[in-house]
């Protein structure tokens, strides 16, 4: 079925058009972007069970943004006090009174140009299996409850199993003199986690679904329960990995939390404006071997932030970023794209309408190759098959990498010897460690559970992934 | 439409309710260099429902919550509710009760554009060089008002401020330039501690431009002196939260040391109800119960759980709350005494994080001093690992304090046979 235009939307957007041709009057340039995403968070374990109507995702509540002398400015509000005239004022208003505050302590702008503002229309229902706001809650809390049965009844070792299901139905409308973008799909993603103890030490495994479908994904949550059991017994038997280089090869959830963590934050272009990002000066340039592929984009998988237009108003797009181990370009909000001189490519996002718009990431993939999984372990001689992720961070400027991942399987001689080491903290520099990639599989799988942030901030949903892949890496 | 809702939860049928009012008048500035990027106010209101209902003749309590828009008409509030009083039924959790002590709270305002002015001033004012210099800030003031209300007779309001400034600095030489990151957060501007704090950050960037790479020593004293110090502290705290107790997270016990064979000092910490310009200065919680000084762990021994009514019913906690501030009592010897012999100083992570399940701790260097005696090296790469569990028994805690925000902990924490993974 269509994931059908909030209705709540559509009523106040005369409304909204209104105050829009109010603020047109003194700026030069005028957009507001209003949401209307409901949801749920239904989440069951042995010992406590919730359900929320809200998460990550949903809100209600509209941002306006103003342009006049360089400088654009922003009111995020979601009450409507009096008519379109009153609301335009008391915007104004209290824009007016920040100026007054850069004036008082000599600030300077940082002039940009205007955004251009050509006449565009665009109305999108994506296709969806069910609706969130439809959903029979009681046997989602039923089927969670029996899957989490299922997860504690496996060993006694099994502390708890926590099952859980998030689902969103976000409407956007992006509105303008000349735009008029509607926008209405379904994201849903689901997790299973296990909490474990073994002779007093405790340890946890997690893994999830996620897709840009609705709660009947939720269906597949059943074959996590005997993944994760598994995965959570490894770590309970594992040993510290002994610090040093080795060969690894990256299952495909850890090859995108590299993607994501290397030259997704790093070719954020608003980091370029700011000088913040060591890849503005690399561009048409090696980082990467010949098999290192990179795409970047809400149109290249489908996954939770597969969306139609961005949170400036800008179309959806498809960026190769590194192509055959050579950066050809970055991802650009709408602002940043002014000031560089470039073109957006539809990676303007916010956390939602309270907060600023920013360069952020929207799916991030290396592209698959054509050896299979089990050629690339037989060319190992001494390292790690690493999978399940905990945290990742960036650090463009020093490309840098951390990611801690939640295992490694031990290799010798091409071989699993069936020893664990938990957790494994990799960190290196980028281009070596991009440029070590020496085999590629052929499979293909993004995810998107979890959150993203800007610094240690701004948390937007993300997918990422790609095949597995062999390269050389410092562990910890 | 706070009062309408009210209404509408106590015609219900629910055996019980809250309602949590947030209104939040925030200034932001974003600034490259010293050049504003973008100007924001954020006004906005959140109204936050949760309907409890009695299952099965009393025996259970089955809750559901969602955010009603202040837009919402009343047909969509009563729908809401409606479908949540439904929804309830879903989820059988043992039954609990409400905080029902009279409790009083503190309405005042705040000036979010002064407080805005104040950090513009002061970054302003930053010594900066041709070496070292601010790359870009953003600056966050909010005045917020709380209001929460229950179906047991409480309705309070807490009004509080709350900052943060999120700052990037650059060193170079003629070679390279580098970066370091720094968030503070805090009631209102703090000039004096941000200028301190920013000004020693600007010192490590210009550290971190000849620093060599990390040795490979394998396992090390540790010295945390910065922010990051906080999340051990912190993970102490939130082993001791009733939800991470019930829910079999936290093996810890009240009246049993948290570990054998102590070879340093032992940690002592508490909740406090107010620490000088916290972000979190509530005198109630955000569930209506009265916030207090209250002991959590004392010489490594638990002494209390702390957290939401829920949890601590389950447990039969009935005297606490949400805590929002901490501080941690010093150890024997000054930070002087301390910092002597052998040790790593990390002083930037890219990100350092601490598991709360399994305590494992882990954090790629950005920048650390390498201590050898009165030798010292600044080093970069590399990371620092272990688990808390293991290490806590052998720590140094200086008497010196410091405030991060909610946070007050000793200066400097030394611990020892951390693992340290060269560059």
């Amino acid at each position: 079925m269509k994931a059908k235009f909030s209705k709540y939307l559509n009523d106040i957007a005369l409304n909204l058009k209104e105050m829009i041709a109010e603020l047109a009057k003194n700026y030069d340039y005028v957009s507001v972007l209003s949401t209307d995403s409901v949801g749920f968070n239904v989440r069951v374990s042995q010992r406590v069970k919730t359900i929320d109507g809200s998460n990550l995702t949903t809100e209600r509540g509209n941002v306006i943004r103003v342009y006049k002398d360089g400088l654009y400015s922003e009111y995020s509000f979601n009450r409507f006090e009096g008519d379109a005239a009153a609301m335009a004022a008391k915007a104004k208003g209290v824009l007016d009174r920040q100026l007054a505050v850069l004036k008082e302590t000599n600030s300077e702008i940082y002039n940009t140009p205007k955004l251009e503002d050509e006449k565009q229309e665009l109305f999108v229902e994506m296709e969806t299996g069910l609706l969130p706001e439809e959903t029979d809650l009681s046997a989602l809390v039923d089927k969670l409850q029996k899957l989490s049965d299922e997860g504690v009844a496996l060993s006694d070792e099994v502390i708890d199993c926590i099952c859980a299901g998030q689902s969103t139905h976000i409407c956007k409308m992006f509105l303008t003199p000349n735009k008029d973008l509607r926008q209405s799909y379904v994201i849903s993603e689901g997790f299973v986690y296990m909490i474990g103890d073994r002779d007093g030490n405790s340890n946890q495994a997690i893994n999830g679904i996620s897709d840009r479908e609705g709660p009947e994904i939720f269906d597949r949550l059943g074959d996590l329960v005997e993944k994760s059991f598994k995965e959570l017994q490894d770590n309970l038997g594992s040993d510290h990995v002994i610090p040093g280089e080795y060969e690894i090869i990256t299952a495909p959830d850890v090859s995108g939390l590299i993607a994501h963590e290397a030259f997704g934050h790093g070719v954020e272009m608003d980091m370029f404006v700011k000088k913040r990002a060591l890849g503005a000066d690399y561009i048409d340039k090696r980082v990467g071997s010949d098999l290192v592929t990179m795409h970047e984009g809400a149109t290249c998988v489908k996954d939770v932030s597969s969306f139609a237009f961005d949170d400036e108003g800008t179309l959806a797009g498809d960026v190769i970023e590194i192509d055959k181990g050579i950066l050809k370009t970055g991802i650009c909000d709408a602002l940043a794209a002014l000031r560089l001189g470039t073109k957006p490519t539809g990676n303007g996002k916010r956390e939602n309408f309270e907060h600023k718009a920013y360069t952020r990431m929207t799916n991030t993939m290396f592209d698959k190759g054509t050896s299979t999984k089990e050629e690339l372990i037989a060319s190992v001689k001494k390292g790690y098959l690493l999978s399940g992720i905990e945290s990742g961070m960036e650090d463009p400027k020093h490309w840098g990498i951390q990611c801690i991942i939640a295992r490694g399987y031990e290799i010798i001689d091409g071989k699993l010897t069936g020893k664990v080491v938990s957790p494994v903290v990799l960190t290196g520099y980028v281009p070596d460690l991009l440029g070590s990639i020496s085999m590629a599989s052929n499979d293909y799988m993004s995810f998107g559970e979890g959150a993203c942030g800007k610094g240690h901030k701004e948390w937007v949903k993300v997918s990422d992934g790609g095949p597995y892949l062999k390269a050389v890496a410092r562990l910890g | 439409m706070t009062d309408k809702i009210i209404e509408l939860l106590k015609s219900s049928g629910a055996d019980a309710w809250e309602v949590t009012d947030t209104c939040t008048e925030g200034w932001e500035f974003y600034f490259i260099r010293h050049r504003l990027d973008q100007n924001r106010v954020r006004d906005v209101e959140h109204i936050e429902v949760i309907v409890h209902r009695k299952l099965d003749d009393g025996k259970f309590l089955g809750s559901a919550s969602q955010e009603i828009a202040p837009t919402a008409t009343e047909a969509e509030a009563k729908k809401i509710i409606d479908d949540l009083y439904q929804r309830a039924s879903y989820v059988k959790n043992p039954y609990y009760e409400l905080n029902k002590k009279s409790v009083e709270g503190v309405d005042e305002n705040f000036d979010p554009q002064k407080m805005a002015k104040d950090f513009i001033e002061v970054m302003q004012q930053i010594p900066e060089t041709s070496g070292e210099d601010i790359n870009s800030y953003e600056i966050f003031a909010e005045n917020c008002k709380r209001r929460y209300v229950n179906s047991e007779g409480i309705d309070v309001t807490v009004s509080y401020p709350s900052s943060t400034v999120e700052v990037v600095v650059n060193a170079r030489n003629d070679e390279q330039e580098i970066e370091l990151y720094r968030m503070y957060t805090a009631g209102t501007c703090d000039r004096e501690n941000l200028v301190k704090e920013i000004s020693d950050t600007l010192k490590y960037g210009k550290d971190r431009l000849v620093a060599k790479t990390t040795p490979s020593v394998g396992k090390a004293a540790v010295l945390f002196s910065t922010q990051d110090s906080v999340q051990i502290y912190k993970w102490i705290a939130d082993k001791m939260m009733a939800s991470m107790k019930y829910q079999g997270l936290s093996d810890w016990e009240i009246g049993k040391a948290i570990c054998d064979d102590v070879k340093g000092d032992t940690f002592t910490v508490s909740a406090v109800k107010e620490l000088t310009n916290s972000s979190k200065n509530f005198p109630v919680d955000a569930e209506g119960a009265e916030v207090r000084d209250m002991d959590i762990i004392k010489d490594n021994v638990p002494v209390s759980y702390w957290g939401s009514v829920q949890f601590r019913n389950y447990l039969g906690v009935e005297d606490s709350f949400i805590a929002t501030n901490f501080k941690a009592e010093g150890g024997k010897l000054s930070e002087s005494e301390i910092r002597t012999g052998t040790y790593l100083e990390p002083v930037e992570f890219s990100d350092f994080s601490v598991d709360i399940v399994t305590g494992e701790i882990a954090g790629e260097i950005r920048l650390a001093y390498w201590h050898e005696g009165d030798k010292v090296t600044p080093v970069c790469g590399g990371s620092v690992t272990g688990t808390l569990t293991e290490l806590i028994s052998d720590v140094k805690l200086s008497k010196e304090l410091r405030q991060y925000d909610t946070c007050l902990v000793p200066s400097v924490i030394k611990i020892e046979n951390v693992t340290i993974a060269g560059a």
